[in-house]
């Protein structure tokens, strides 16, 4: 199929997420990079508490979809948008709304560890300060949000004084996670996050991700369809800026109904 | 041509000894200039130290040319001092104890420690404002006639071993007579002149460096400021030295102060600090950045909590070298007023002032040989200061060396 | 919800930052302003006394004199001189260090080499001065016997000196970015190292070196503290490197150093030649930024 094809494309949907279940709602999104169009129309209901993953080749859009999500997008120059991406029932791309307090509600997690260049504690403490929040709830927050991220055992006795930069970067990426849920964001986004990683880290950190959707909802984009299969509720295939196929994970893995998510999973291209 | 490829020799494959040789001549030209360039750095610290110590003969204004034991203190040694030129135990001991008299007479004497004398090495000398120099030996010279000299000393003369930089010099204030100039007083308007114009050049220059890396990295306004910047760091530092003469010295009235001396010396300094800043800035990797926009930080609160804390390191390093740079300015300041002969030291921003290069433009263009050795004092000084900065700037970059 | 009403990115603390930013970049701007200014106005109180042929034509310099003349040919001859020697010394020098550097030099070797250029580049120019006065020239005098105390020649010897690391990193940083496939097909063709470096990668990378040289030249011409304690400040019309003369630099400090009373002639003179001094500078710094935009090779 070409692109001309696939743009005239309806996305094949199984088991569709109702409006009421749903935590956001991406409603005819496209995104053009200065002339260039990246995201082709995409509609698609991400549900509460549960792991949705987005697959695809390389350059099909996951990550600029993902991005959509919490308008980092925004920091490009010459990045258009057209299209509503509904949070909560509010539209955040209303000329009305401020990113900057969009992302305070969602939080993301990037494919290479980034923690800054500071103490464990103040790593996981920056976006609480953000807030305004000090003094014991804060510290109260940053030992829970270590906790939540299964790296507080290992950190304990050494949080206040040593530089994140000193962690493997598993522990790194955990930290990194720590950071990003302390401010307790319904939405968690996720750009890869094992990629970087080792083989045991990148268990741990599924590990999480299973446990973390309890309390959070998780999208999360991931080039591997194991881990994508491992961890995921539901999930996206897209291709060439173009929401292929989306449904509930088994379906996608076992049953796909769309030749090309067929000829994706089986590994004939991408 | 009936070479065998089972053994085949290098003559097979044409070296040319000539292009061999001309290649390996080329490596070791290329060489040279470094070579220069050293050899021309020992030189100058060689002459500069060599001339800074001369062996002299002196003849005391006052006084029968005595030195005094190393380890009396310099009261203990004026004191003597006075004695031998016929004042009375009382007569010396009141001068002494009064504090206007003594400050009068550490004016016109210097106390310093000669590395050797007639009497014997390392022993103390009151050097009078009148003293007068009889001979002046450079140091391989002086030391192999010692002896004669020694023998053909006159009455209320001494052999000395004068170490021209030492504690003494560092203390006293410029003075005709080049025994007892010192560049105290260049020290203190370095300090002054170089703490006010950071005070200016740093804001600036890092608050120019936030706006082009941070804020407006692309637009009109960011590429009417890269221009003008670059402008700016090609024009000769004498060129600021007209602008501060103009406006500060004579259109606003402040005259041959260290202020004025300070606003310009700061203007000079801000394309440097920008360079430098912006180089720490862009070192910061962009996905520190995004991590922050990401927990919903504001630009301000992305700049300002993390990338400047990040690059700060970098920043007080370039901020260092910038320094070093503004301290061997002399030429924008000789515009600008520093050129008179200041004997005292600076106490506000309105005062008169001189700083060390400029004090040793004006020991050197002063064409007399004393003052030139006065000047390789000076001019080991301010070495030592800007080796001390440079030391500083690397162990802070070493330090903080970050592996991102 | 509330994300429709907060408003971070509008905080009155965002705005504030962002205009004390501005603020003080603005600052740079006012600072050529200020020079421009300063310059202008007493140049054209200058003009209004000496008329522009005589400044351009007249071949003397003696503002002092009863009877003054002000023609600049003496002080750009003297600036000329100076210049021409340094560059002879520096850019051979400067741009051999820069092959040197880019070809032949180990990383190790290189940053060592980076270092001590940039030892050179901290020391004050009073102490080469000084070392031009007080070394170099008496050393000379003993080769060539009517050399004056002050002449252009040991200060040209060791402004070239001085210059050398400023032609060496430009020129090094342009020879450096020659993509290493052309020096690999060049290698690949049988060329020695030598080859490579004279006739592939300075060919290359010759709008950079250029641009280098061009640079240098700027800076040698803007240079005070050497010429004024070495060269000498008596501006008379000649081209023999032994003789004492001045240079626009030297002038400047001289005039400046001796007291003239604000609203003679002399004053202005100064600021007259300040301008060309800048005019000159400017001229230059924009030839070499031009030179490089132009002439760049774009290898991608």
């Amino acid at each position: 199929m070409s692109l001309e094809m696939l743009k005239e494309h309806e996305t094949v949907r199984t088991a569709p997420v109702s409006e009421a279940e749903a935590l956001v709602d991406v409603r005819g999104l496209s995104l053009w990079y200065g002339k260039k169009q990246a995201l082709y129309d995409i509609s698609v209901r991400f549900p509460r508490n549960q792991v949705t993953a987005i697959i695809g080749p390389s350059g099909c859009g996951k990550s600029t979809l993902l991005r959509s999500l919490n308008r980092m997008n925004d920091l490009v120059p010459g990045v258009r948008v057209e299209g509503e991406v509904l949070y909560e029932g509010v539209n955040i791309y209303d000329p009305r709304v401020d990113p900057v307090a969009v992302r305070r509600h969602i939080g993301m997690v990037f494919q290479k560890p980034n923690p800054f260049p500071k103490t464990i504690f103040e790593n996981v403490a920056f976006g609480l300060r953000l807030m305004g929040v000090k003094g014991s709830e804060l510290e109260d927050r940053v030992v829970e949000a270590l906790k939540r991220a299964a790296l507080w055992e290992e950190v304990k006795d050494r949080f206040k004084k040593e530089s994140g930069l000193r962690l493997s970067g598993g522990q790194q990426q955990r930290l990194c996670i720590a950071r990003a849920i302390a401010v307790e964001p319904p939405l968690l986004l996720m750009d890869e996050p094992t990629s970087a990683l080792d083989p045991i880290a990148t268990q741990a950190i599924e590990d999480l991700i299973l446990e973390l959707k309890e309390r959070y909802t998780v999208v999360i984009v991931t080039h591997n369809m194991q881990q994508a299969a491992r961890v995921s509720d539901r999930t996206l295939f897209m291709h060439l800026g173009v929401l292929v196929e989306e449904g509930p994970t088994e379906v996608i893995f076992t049953k796909p109904k769309h030749p090309y998510t067929e000829a994706y999973i089986t590994g004939r291209f991408g | 041509m009936n070479r065998t490829l089972s053994s085949p020799s290098p003559e097979a494959f044409g070296t040319d000894p000539w292009k061999t040789r001309i290649d390996r001549t080329f490596a070791r030209a290329l060489v040279l200039p470094l070579v220069l360039a050293i050899g021309l750095l020992v030189l100058l610290l060689g002459d500069t130290l060599y001339r800074s110590v001369s062996v002299q003969v002196v003849r005391a204004d006052e006084g029968p040319g005595r030195t005094y034991p190393f380890g009396l203190a310099a009261t203990e040694v004026l004191r003597q001092e006075l004695l031998a030129r016929g004042y009375t135990e009382e007569e010396a001991r009141s001068l002494l104890q009064d504090p206007t008299e003594r400050r009068v007479l550490f004016l016109q004497n210097r106390v310093e420690l000669m590395w050797n004398t007639q009497e014997g090495p390392f022993r103390y000398v009151v050097t009078g404002l009148r003293d007068e120099r009889v001979a002046d030996f450079s140091l391989l010279e002086g030391l192999r006639r010692w002896e004669e000299l020694k023998a053909g000393l006159g009455e209320g003369e001494r052999l000395v071993l004068n170490p021209w930089l030492d504690q003494s010099f560092l203390t006293r204030t410029p003075s005709r007579s080049p025994l007892t100039a010192g560049i105290g007083v260049a020290i203190w308007g370095t300090i002054w002149v170089l703490s006010l114009a950071l005070l200016i050049a740093i804001p600036v220059g890092i608050g120019t460096a936030i706006l082009l890396e941070e804020y407006l990295r692309e637009g009109t306004l960011n590429r009417i400021l890269e221009v003008n910047l670059r402008n700016l760091a090609g024009v000769p530092s004498i060129v600021y030295g007209l602008l501060g003469l103009a406006i500060f010295v004579r259109e606003m009235g402040l005259g041959p102060t260290i202020l004025s001396a300070a606003l310009t010396l700061g203007l000079l300094g801000i394309p440097v600090i920008v360079v430098t800043a912006r180089e720490s800035l862009r070192a910061v990797p962009e996905s520190l950045r995004q991590a922050a926009f990401a927990l919903g930080a504001t630009r301000r609160q992305v700049v300002f909590r993390v990338v400047v804390p990040a690059a700060l390191p970098g920043m007080v390093t370039g901020v260092i070298l910038s320094a070093a740079r503004l301290i061997g300015e002399a030429a924008p300041l000789l515009l600008v007023g520093a050129a008179a002969y200041v004997p005292f030291y600076p106490t506000g921003p309105l005062s008169e002032y001189t700083v060390i290069p400029v004090q040793i433009y004006l020991w050197v263009s002063m064409n007399i040989p004393e003052f030139a050795r006065v000047a390789a004092a000076g001019i080991l000084v301010m070495l030592l200061v800007l080796s001390g900065l440079y030391f500083l700037a690397l162990y802070l970059r070493n330090r903080f060396r970050r592996e991102w | 919800m509330e994300i429709l009403k907060q408003r971070p990115s509008r905080n009155p603390k965002e705005v504030l930052t962002f205009a004390l930013l501005v603020f003080l970049s603005s600052i740079t701007l006012l600072t050529t302003l200020g020079v421009i200014l300063s310059l202008v106005g007493d140049v054209a109180q200058f003009f209004r006394r000496v008329p522009l042929t005589e400044f351009l034509f007249a071949p003397e310099w003696t503002p002092l004199f009863a009877d003054p003349r002000y023609g600049i040919s003496p002080l750009i001859a003297g600036t000329f001189l100076v210049t021409l020697i340094a560059l002879l010394v520096a850019v051979p020098l400067g741009l051999a260090l820069a092959i040197y550097l880019s070809e032949y030099a180990s990383g190790a070797a290189r940053a060592r080499i980076k270092g001590t250029l940039e030892l050179f580049e901290g020391i004050p120019t009073v102490v080469f001065g000084y070392f031009a006065l007080l070394f170099v020239t008496p050393l000379l005098q003993r080769v060539i016997p009517d050399l004056n105390i002050f002449n252009p020649l040991s200060a040209g010897l060791v402004m070239g000196f001085a210059i050398i690391p400023y032609i060496s990193n430009v020129a090094a940083d342009a020879m450096e970015s020659v993509p290493r496939s052309i020096r690999e097909a060049a290698y690949a063709l049988g060329a020695r190292p030598y080859e490579v470096a004279l006739r592939v990668v300075f060919p290359a990378a010759i709008s950079g070196i250029i641009a280098a040289i061009i640079l240098a030249t700027s800076r040698a011409i803007g240079e005070t503290m050497i010429v004024a304690i070495a060269a000498g400040q008596r501006p008379i019309l000649t081209l023999d490197p032994r003789e004492t003369i001045a240079t626009m630099t030297s002038y400047i400090v001289q005039a400046a150093t001796g007291d003239q009373p604000t609203g003679s002639t002399a004053y202005y003179a100064l600021f007259a030649v300040g301008f060309t001094l800048f005019l000159l500078t400017l001229f230059l710094n924009i030839l070499a930024q031009y030179v490089v935009e132009r002439y760049r090779e774009r290898y991608e």
